[in-house]
């Protein structure tokens, strides 16, 4: 029963996130937007370009919808209302984020196309950049709830959010979950307008679909990490919690899809630089701070 | 588990046996994640996830690499990149015989059934390495950075030419 | 018993193909995946044995967590060698390394 709930609630938040991309890049608000591009999408053939590595092809849409679902099965929405609360949840949406990178990967090397693949690489190298902003601040986190597990990680923020305790691995999460999401600014591995889709350009009809999708997915899933490490999960007065959880995680997303429509799409080299001489010192600056605090309190 | 098992050993062979040089970096990506399902199923679920995300990043740099260096990554021209072939095979199945025996022929004492609830583990393993094997995980950090210096000051192109 | 046995011979195998590869491949890259499973093959006889044999000894889930840092470790080192060697003879094929012998 649970289960259902969970992903129905999961598969909600997706479509509000899809009809809010919709809303920041195009300007005009269609709520029944995702279903008519989806269906568009079904209705058209999906071609599959010349000496292709099958294989990668046809795996990499599904490898990043599994992924991002995968990474969200761990974050709890409501007391209970959680696929698996696993010991190790917190590290666990590391590894599930991870193969996003591999379903990128696999989608640029498969269809055997320049754009594509150059889009590829490319997300491998945001990886180098962004992967430690995304595990050092968690690991601040986890150091406040003295757990690994989601759940307590937001019973641990009952009395101050993380947002106000650690405002530093705040921001850092932040920017590192729009690079995992490849949301713009950090849009490099399909950079519309410079690599014409990227990772995206060869693919067609209901890959092309199921990909989209696995992209959605994925930027619910990163607000929803946001929200359960650093704005409290389902806390909150008044409204049940899964209301609360649900709000607070589409503001996240409508924040992120917000603020990158603002900002130049930056270099790979420049994201590279930035994240290991500025991020990574700021990162661990944070934890030294929470450490701090954290004997001070004690 | 025996499943996790024969998929690692069977994308472990594809390794060796494909000629697309991705195709055999991702094959050990799908081997060690193998691994990692391994180590779950044996309920060590720290070190499955903690393997599960490590190699998804060391096998793509993998795979990133040997597109630079191989000469024919695409492996389109069916070159033969071995060598030695009846010499190694023969050494490996010898290492593989030798530690069958080992495996099966040895008396291994009696089995733990029981095994400490996840979470107490986590924990557990905190302790560990910061208490009892503390020396050792800070020497492991230590030659991690030396590592590190060491890897850039070889790849780094030289100034003076 | 079983269990135990099975991850066991899990490890063989996979020992003995990644000796047949590093042994086998003209590629440094290659070479060292053969050695990144022989020590996957490594690390699953470390899981099995603190799992069955030791659970409450956690030296043993220490000592998995080591090798995956000698493994990060291979991968770096080695890379920055064929960095090197690229850099200075345009290939990492090792039969043509001769030249490194004193």
């Amino acid at each position: 029963m649970n289960f259902v709930a969970v992903l129905l609630m999961l598969l909600a938040g997706t479509y509000w996130v899809a009809v809010l991309e919709d809303w920041v890049s195009t300007g005009r608000f269609r709520p029944a937007g995702p279903v008519l591009s989806g269906l568009a999408l079904l209705g058209r053939e999906s071609l599959v370009p010349r000496k292709p590595d099958r294989i990668f092809f046809e795996v990499a849409p599904a490898l990043l919808l599994v992924s991002a679902v995968l990474a969200a099965a761990v974050l709890p929405l409501a007391p209970g209302l959680i696929l698996a609360d696993l010991a190790t949840g917190a590290l666990f949406v590391n590894a599930a984020l991870a193969y996003v990178m591999v379903a990128l990967l696999m989608a640029g090397w498969g269809p055997d196309g320049a754009y594509a693949m150059v889009g590829g690489f490319r997300f491998l190298g945001q990886l180098v950049a962004y992967s430690m902003l995304i595990v050092m601040p968690i690991t601040a986190v986890a150091m406040r709830s003295e757990s690994l597990l989601t759940t307590e990680i937001v019973t641990s923020q009952a009395s101050l959010w993380n947002v106000v305790y650690q405002p530093l691995g705040f921001v850092l999460f932040l920017l590192a979950a729009m690079a995992v999401a490849f949301l713009p600014p950090f849009d490099l591995p399909t950079a519309p307008g410079e690599l014409a889709g990227g990772v995206e350009a060869e693919y067609t009809g209901w890959r092309l679909a199921v990909m989209r999708l696995g992209r959605a997915v994925l930027v619910l899933t990163v607000a929803l990490a946001a929200t359960v490490f650093y704005l409290g999960g389902w806390l909150g007065p008044v409204l049940p919690p899964w209301a609360w959880s649900a709000s607070k995680t589409l503001a996240v997303a409508a924040a992120m899809l917000f603020v990158g429509r603002y900002v130049p799409r930056l270099r790979e080299a420049d994201v590279l630089a930035w994240c290991w001489k500025y991020g990574i010192p700021l990162a661990l600056l944070n934890i030294f701070y929470v450490g701090v605090v954290i004997l001070g309190v004690a | 588990m025996g499943a996790f098992g024969l998929a690692a050993a069977w994308f472990g062979v594809v390794v060796f046996r494909t000629s697309s040089m991705v195709r055999s970096a991702l094959a050990l990506l799908f081997s060690m994640a193998a691994i990692g399902g391994m180590f779950l199923a044996m309920e060590a679920e720290f070190l499955g996830v903690l393997q599960l995300m490590m190699m998804a990043t060391e096998m793509a740099i993998m795979a990133i690499f040997m597109v630079m260096y191989m000469m024919d990554p695409g492996g389109l021209s069916g070159m033969d990149m071995t060598h030695q072939k009846r010499a190694s095979l023969a050494a490996g199945a010898l290492g593989a015989l030798g530690a069958l025996a080992v495996a099966v022929l040895a008396d291994w004492g009696p089995i733990e059934a029981r095994v400490p609830a996840a979470t107490a583990q986590v924990r557990e393993l905190g302790i560990e390495i910061m208490e009892r094997s503390m020396l050792i995980f800070e020497t492991a950090g230590v030659t991690i950075l030396t590592a590190m210096i060491a890897a850039t000051a070889i790849a780094i192109q030289s100034r003076r030419r | 018993m079983a269990t135990l046995t099975v991850a066991l011979v899990v490890g063989a195998v996979l020992f003995g193909i990644g000796l047949y590869g590093a042994l086998s491949q003209t590629n440094l890259v290659m070479i060292m995946m053969g050695v990144e499973l022989m020590l996957g093959a490594a690390m699953v006889n470390l899981v099995a044995f603190w799992r069955f044999l030791h659970p409450e000894v956690y030296a043993g889930q220490m000592f998995v967590l080591i090798v995956m840092t000698v493994m990060a470790l291979e991968m770096t080192v080695g890379f920055g060698i064929a960095t090197g060697r690229f850099r200075a003879k345009g290939s990492v094929e090792m039969e043509e390394a001769q030249d490194l012998k004193g």
